[in-house]
């Protein structure tokens, strides 16, 4: 039981991480329809910014708003200098994934060569241990949980309840419409990648702080646990994303305890090929 | 050069060569995007391996895995090709008409993300992240395989395969078969809806390819020795798509040529940047990962078609042909006029629901035999719905469609055009990069060049088909004034021309029936109208149509009966004359 609850504690860090980075990768996909393969290299681009702060003898978290800012920025950029330009031209869908792919060698590789191959710890201290409900949890692992419980909070309000949200829903739902009722499509793009890059600067560095150490290529099986998450819910489905999250995450971490610890990722890649195989729209969307 | 460097250039020559070919295959001809090929050459490669060595309790146990056969050369490398086929099978439910291309290419993706961890991590099967080493070389019992001759022998069998893979590629690609992998590649939903068997020409080229890369894993794997998890990684895959799209996608020359630009050159050119002790020792390998990445972004940026595109297959049009041909299925059962005519295509109480919307709401029709029937309606009456569940191409909520007297409410899009119900699309649906020709003779039912097999048997098995689908081509193209652009790039036509081909091309598949989606929109008023009558003379010869249109003048000449559909119901049914008299038509007109 006390193995059970722990798994279940480690489980809840993990699905708040990966809520914050399947949250950001399905509002990309969904509004500005690039299923962007070069999220994890992203994610761990900016943990290497936090790192690099890190270093220079600040705190780990003002490397995490480093880090926000630099991907926000980034992201806004590969958008207008690689993946806008592509689509502009009208290339197909399954070119578009090869690009992003190109995109996720030069970041990640990038990364690589500047950082080195060898793995890094931030230095920081984990604070204290609380004991909530039989679960045994430090202080950076409750931040990380706040944090993503923030960060789902003001997802729901940007998109119940802003101008902006709204927009975004709308391009989401039909570019061409939404351009022609007045919004201005473009704009709201630009504001997405800049948003949900945010968030995947957000979502490396605790991603890197829930895993202890790092690398330059840590994110390649992290980025099958958000693809998994995202298509559990459903590609470009928000409230999807979350429940894809806690259902993805909680399972391979019970599963790591119950199974053996190498295998974890394979609930959440079998729950992905089912989901395709099955229902490609997610349990959230609509059947085709 | 000291020829041990100059044999390990080739043999890499001739690995890399028939993955790329593999790929090349999938990718380029058949549009399969398979981002997990290195799987399929990473499990021949294990295959080979363990077909080939001693069990594993040899040589103290110091590693384990499955099996350790000890079989005999060439057993290892045909069980590595064999087993590379078969796992592709698990695939196939991936590569379905359901799932977008995108999404499929990522499941597949993160299939070989996970096999190369779990590779890594399961000892008993895989001896984890060590990998195997001390795979025995084929006959390395009869020879020495340190030996110069026994060297130069392997590479000579190595670079013999690649050619053959070449040869036996070229003879699939350049068949009515290729010609139906083209079309898929270009357009798979109206591939399907022309009578190709999508799911089965993809689960032929996911084997078919696998198989390739499943030998060119064993070779490699018997010529160095060692098999390990670590070689096999995702980004691998990447390396091999670099080469395909640079040497020239669709153009099996075009991925030789990648082969040893891409994974080969890389590997040399690196070998002559000076190492320095002051550079970290991962920046150089990191770099060329970032290279590949570069490269790939500007070849689709500057050169999409690579640098050998993909050749454009000209086909000569004999000087004289008869002009007597038949263009339709059979011809004329003499109809004569009058409503004796028996029912060709039978609606009954058709629903379709797209979430709340209920886009046909128990339409039931019948359409005669030799009528061109019009089916007229404001925007979003459900015209191309309904359209696209009498073809097959959405399933019905409810409701059944019967042709022929047959039911076949459950059959799918593919099996309707081979039964003679053939559909045309609103959107241009053209194979951009065939011919007109081509596009003509892709539609051809029962060729017997069109299946894997008839592939194989080579182009004498097929000849005597491929000649009579070109005289039929022909007299379709002279019918319609088109014969001039018979070896012009579909892709390139003007939008009216476009909408002849499609025409053309639904009467290639030898029709009972056709189901046209607006054949006239944005279309020249001279065109549409040689259209609309070339359309009449076909009912006249036996033909049944029933057409999509908006333009109540184009109803007026040509459409007889019409039907009339506002908001997913069937309002009315008459000659436009009798519809013009019936005023809750002219309101729905009106009002819509």
């Amino acid at each position: 039981m006390a193995l059970f609850a722990a798994s279940v504690g480690f489980g809840l860090v993990t699905a708040s991480v990966l809520a914050i980075a399947a949250i950001g990768f399905t509002l990309q996909f969904g509004v500005t329809d690039v299923l962007n393969l070069a999220y994890g290299a992203i994610m761990i681009a900016g943990a290497f910014v936090a790192y690099v702060v890190n270093q220079a003898g600040l705190s780990v978290w003002v490397g995490l708003l480093a880090a926000i800012a630099a991907c926000s920025l980034g992201s806004v950029l590969v958008n207008a200098g690689v993946y806008a330009p592509f689509q502009r031209r009208g290339t197909s869908a399954i070119t578009m994934v090869i690009v992003s792919l190109g995109m996720t060698l030069i970041i990640e590789f990038g990364v690589e060569a500047v950082a080195g191959g060898t793995s890094v710890s931030y230095t920081m201290g984990q604070g204290r241990t609380f004991h909530v409900a039989g679960l045994i949890l430090t202080t950076v692992q409750l931040v990380i949980i706040a944090v993503s419980l923030a960060v789902m909070a003001g997802v729901h309000t940007l998109l119940r309840y802003t101008k902006l949200g709204k927009a975004m829903r709308a391009t989401a739902a039909n570019k061409m419409l939404a351009r022609n009722c007045g919004i201005r499509t473009g704009r709201v793009i630009t504001v997405t990648w800049a948003l949900t890059g945010a968030l995947s600067g957000l979502a490396g560095v605790v991603f890197a702080m829930d895993s202890g150490s790092f690398n330059p290529t840590s994110t390649d099986i992290f980025l099958v646990l958000i693809l998994a998450a995202v298509f559990l819910g459903g590609p470009g489905q928000a409230y999807g994303a979350m429940l894809g999250a806690a259902v993805i995450g909680i399972a391979t971490e019970v599963s790591a305890a119950f199974i053996a610890p190498d295998y974890k990722y394979v609930v959440a890649f079998v729950a992905l090929l089912v989901m395709l195989g099955l229902r490609p729209t997610g349990l959230l969307g609509t059947p085709a | 050069m000291s020829s041990y460097y100059l044999i390990n250039l080739l043999i890499y020559a001739a690995v890399d060569g028939m993955a790329c070919l593999g790929l090349s295959q999938q990718f380029g001809v058949g549009g399969v995007t398979n981002f997990g090929f290195i799987i399929f050459q990473a499990a021949g490669g294990y295959t080979a391996a363990i077909l080939a060595m001693p069990p594993d309790s040899a040589n103290g146990g110091f590693q384990s895995y499955i099996g350790g056969w000890n079989l005999p050369f060439p057993v290892p490398w045909i069980g590595a090709a064999v087993v590379g086929g078969l796992i592709a099978l698990p695939f196939t439910f991936l590569v379905g008409r359901r799932l977008r291309g995108d999404f499929a290419a990522v499941g597949l993706l993160v299939t070989a993300v996970l096999l190369n961890l779990l590779a890594t991590n399961f000892v008993p099967a895989f001896n984890g992240d060590a990998g195997l080493s001390l795979i025995p070389q084929p006959l390395q019992g009869e020879f020495i395989p340190q030996s110069s001759g026994y060297q130069w022998g392997f590479t000579a069998v190595a670079l013999l395969l690649c050619a053959g893979v070449y040869v036996f590629l070229r003879r699939i690609t350049e068949s009515p078969y290729g010609r139906s992998l083209r079309a898929m590649r270009d357009n798979d939903a109206v591939a399907d809806s022309l009578g190709k068997n999508v799911l089965s020409l993809r689960t032929g080229m996911l084997v078919l390819g696998g198989a390739i890369a499943g030998l060119s894993g064993g070779v490699l794997v018997s010529y160095i020795t060692t098999w390990s998890p670590a070689a096999w990684g995702y980004a691998e895959t990447v390396v091999l798509f670099a080469a395909v799209i640079i040497g020239g996608t669709g153009n099996h020359r075009g991925a030789l040529l990648g082969a040893v630009l891409v994974p080969v050159g890389f590997e040399e050119v690196t070998r002559f940047i000076p190492t320095s002790n002051n550079l970290p020792p991962n920046l150089i390998p990191s770099l060329e990962w970032v290279a590949i990445g570069l490269l790939i972004l500007v070849f689709l940026w500057f050169r999409p078609q690579g640098v050998l595109p993909e050749r454009k297959r000209v086909i000569a049009l004999p000087a004289e042909h008869s002009p007597t041909v038949a263009i339709g299925e059979r011809p004329a059962a003499a109809v004569s006029a009058g409503q004796a005519r028996p029912v060709v295509l039978e609606a009954v109480s058709l629903v379709r629901d797209f979430g709340g919307v209920r886009a046909v709401d128990g339409v039931s029709l019948a359409v005669r035999q030799g009528t061109l029937t019009g089916l007229i309606g404001p925007n979003g009456a459900g015209k191309s719905t309904l359209l696209a569940i009498l073809a097959g191409t959405l399933p019905a909520s409810s409701g059944t469609v019967v042709y022929r007297g047959q039911d076949i409410t459950a059959m799918p899009a593919f099996r309707r055009a081979r039964l003679g119900l053939v559909r045309t699309f609103q959107l241009a649906s053209e194979f951009k990069r065939l011919t007109v020709m081509e596009n003509l003779l892709s539609a051809v039912p029962a060729n017997r060049g069109d299946s894997l097999r008839g592939a194989i048997a080579g182009k004498r098995y097929w000849k005597a088909d491929e000649a009579a689908a070109i005289a039929r081509a022909q007299a379709v193209l002279a019918r319609f004034g088109l014969e001039s652009l018979a070896n012009d790039y579909a892709g390139d036509l003007s939008g009216g021309q476009r909408r002849l081909v499609e025409i053309m091309r639904a009467l290639m598949a030898e029709p009972g029936m056709l189901l046209l989606d607006e054949p006239m929109a944005g279309v020249h008023p001279h065109l549409a109208r040689l259209i609309g009558n070339e359309l009449v003379a076909l009912c006249r010869e036996g033909m049944t149509i029933l057409m999509v249109e908006h333009e109540l003048a184009i109803m007026d000449e040509f459409c007889d009966p019409v039907a009339v559909m506002a908001d997913g119901r069937l309002l009315a049914e008459g000659t436009m004359a009798e519809l013009r008299r019936r005023s809750e038509v002219v309101e729905a007109y009106l009002a819509g």
